[in-house]
């Protein structure tokens, strides 16, 4: 199709629109009478969503872009939230204060786990991102005196649903820009050779261990954002409600829903995720996690490219697209040159 | 030095489970090279089995054994058919997605049949022997033994049965294996269901020592997946010494150090799965290459 500049000022201009659109929300509820159409609790869904999406736009950072597919990612949403948790409640900071530590506390924690984890690649890095998620919050119900243990944290209460929804809605602005604009440096041409051959990269002189590194940090910290604010709104937080395993799941099926690898696919799939999912929750709210393993499994066998891959006429596809039409042995970025099923399998006693 | 002792005796015999309930997972990756993060819930399946055919029929878990192994074996064959066929010859990546699908589907299924409450299952032998300072569990010593039965009989299936050397043919050269007649397909779903039906077996077996909960999987998965990095895949006596060595760290830090109970046990496992990749990536029985860049 020819057009290809109008369609992207087209859609740049409905982007714009539906920012802008969102952004007076809040007022809307504040001068209407009554609030309009506008309670609390669309607020809050929009704030929920916001997060979504900036969740998945960092996992898609390393999952996407770097080719390392990160099954626990809601470890830096857990550590946000407990670094705020703490530092609020134990330590009585304010919370901008807080918020700030518990990020710092996130990125240091990305920093020295990753200097082992991100050596491990393809499904072993996985398992062990979510070994690290399921750990992290046994660790978090053992130290009582620190984390609360089972019974959780109390944030100081504060009730203000426009707060929130504009920093979310703002940092979602500036993460999405952000992974565009990463998407167009030479740091992020050099992720992508990373997913596509790493000894390649690593061959050609790229330092692939401080670029795996960087980029692990980047998207813990931005996650460790979204959680250090959801701690705050939620005023309460315990291990089973931070560390749901849903949560990661959520993300993934966001980003591979939308186009893996893709810098509007996270957004897509975590508005089309947030909402369907809604849909399923006020219908059938026992079948949600159900449908969500169906929906998951059926995108991956079935519609791998996502809904951006779908729908773009470009050529190459997504990186899930081109994973499942690819069989094992060729190299990719799962799979780099000389992984163990390169090796002979055997089966003997 | 009794409490070494004890806590030696207890990690074998939890090793005993481990290594039973990591066969199954470590056979379907060494021979399809799937990954399969539901492997947990299909132990939950056969713990589940042995509570509901003891609720309904009084039966023990050591009768319920041959019940459930044949019923869980058809499920893993029909689950074969319809999800694991279409994802057998894609990347890893693959699998694990549609495999953490499945284990959501199955966890919740099971949350909506059962309700989240644990079950016990009651076991005729139970009981403790005394054996000089040190008391052996009954239950946990049958465990034991079960597995020790079953991973010899594997073993004699896999090295002198047609289908058996079939399955071991088909891991090592798939293509070698289907120019000589052998049909793949069918070898991988008969595969898949021996491992789901041993796998649910280890669920009958630890039901009677452990609650039985729709959650109880993704724990055992993770155990799963560090004894098969640490022993090779489809190694049965790797899987062997893999669990009993895992089954002694846990009891051994549960043990001598004070405050952190049984839930640490997971967080050692992956403590020493990160190390041993990291050290030793070819594992320590020499089984898995590259695990590391």
């Amino acid at each position: 199709m020819r057009g290809g500049t109008t369609f992207r000022k087209v859609s740049l201009g409905l982007l714009v629109a539906a920012i802008v659109g969102l952004a007076t929300l809040p007022m809307i509820q504040r001068y209407a009478t009554d609030g309009g159409f506008v309670t609390n609790s669309t607020l809050f869904n929009f704030t929920q969503m916001f997060m979504l999406i900036i969740v998945a736009s960092s996992w898609n950072l390393t999952g996407g872009f770097t080719g390392y597919v990160d099954f626990g990612h809601g470890v830096w949403f857990g550590i946000g939230a407990y670094g705020t948790g703490v530092l609020m409640s134990k330590l009585g900071w304010p919370f901008p204060v807080a918020v700030a530590g518990a990020v710092a506390i996130t990125v240091l924690a990305a920093l020295l786990l990753g200097g082992p984890i991100l050596r491990l690649r393809g499904p072993y890095f996985s398992i062990a991102m979510l070994a690290t998620f399921v750990a992290v919050r046994e660790i978090i119900r053992i130290v009582k005196p620190i984390t609360g243990g089972g019974i959780g944290l109390t944030l100081p209460p504060y009730l203000n649903r426009p707060l929130f929804f504009y920093i979310t809605l703002i940092l979602a602005v500036v993460v999405v820009a952000f992974t565009w604009w990463l998407r167009r440096t030479q740091f992020g041409l050099t992720l992508i050779a990373i997913r596509e051959d790493e000894i390649g990269a690593d061959m050609r002189g790229i330092n692939t261990t401080l670029h795996k590194i960087t980029v692990f940090g980047l998207s813990a910290a931005i996650t460790g954002l979204v959680g250090a604010l959801w701690a705050y709104q939620n005023t309460f937080i315990d291990p089973d409600i931070v560390f749901v395993d849903s949560r990661t799941m959520d993300v993934i099926i966001a980003v591979i829903l939308g186009g893996l690898g893709t810098v509007a696919g996270p957004v897509i799939g975590a508005v089309v995720l947030f909402w369907a999912r809604d849909i399923i929750w006020a219908n059938f709210l026992q079948f949600h996690l159900i449908v969500q393993g169906i929906v998951l499994i059926a995108i991956v066998l079935w519609v791998p490219e996502g809904i951006v891959g779908t729908f773009s006429d470009r050529s190459g596809g997504t990186t899930l697209g081109r994973l499942m039409s690819k069989r094992k042995g060729e190299p990719s970025s799962d799979e780099a040159v000389g992984s163990p099923d390169d090796e002979p399998r055997t089966v003997s006693s | 030095m009794d409490q070494l002792l004890q806590a030696l005796v207890n990690g074998v015999m939890l090793g005993g489970f481990y290594a039973i309930m990591v066969l199954g997972f470590s056979i379907i990756w060494g021979v399809m090279g799937v990954i399969n993060l539901a492997h947990g819930e299909f132990v939950m399946m056969g713990a589940y089995g042995a509570w509901i055919l003891q609720e309904s029929l009084g039966l023990d878990p050591l009768v319920s054994v041959f019940i459930v192994f044949p019923v869980m074996a058809a499920f893993g064959y029909a689950i074969q058919r319809l999800i694991i066929n279409r994802i057998i010859e894609r990347p890893h990546l693959i699998s694990l997605l549609v495999t953490f699908g499945l284990a959501s589907i199955i966890s919740n299924v099971f949350k909506l049949l059962f309700t989240a409450t644990p079950r016990s299952v009651e076991a005729s032998i139970h009981g403790l022997w005394q054996v000089g300072p040190v008391t052996i569990p009954k239950t946990r010593s049958m465990i034991l033994i079960a597995a020790l039965i079953i991973m010899y009989s594997l073993h004699m299936f896999l090295k002198h049965t047609r289908l058996g050397k079939s399955i071991r043919a088909a891991a090592q050269n798939r293509e070698a294996a289907r120019i000589v007649g052998i049909e793949i397909n069918k070898v991988y779903a008969i595969t898949f269901a021996i491992a789901i039906g041993i796998t649910a077996v280890a669920g009958v077996m630890v039901a009677p020592v452990q609650p039985v909960f729709p959650f109880m999987g993704p724990p055992l998965t993770l155990r799963a997946f560090a004894i098969t990095a640490l022993s090779g895949l489809g190694s049965i006596i790797g899987a062997l010494f893999g669990g009993m060595l895992l089954g002694i760290i846990e009891v051994l830090l549960a043990t001598f150090i004070p405050g952190i109970g049984t839930n640490v046990g997971i967080v050692s496992s992956f403590v020493i799965l990160v190390i041993v990749l990291v050290v030793r990536p070819q594992g320590l029985f020499g089984g898995l290459k590259a695990a590391t860049t």
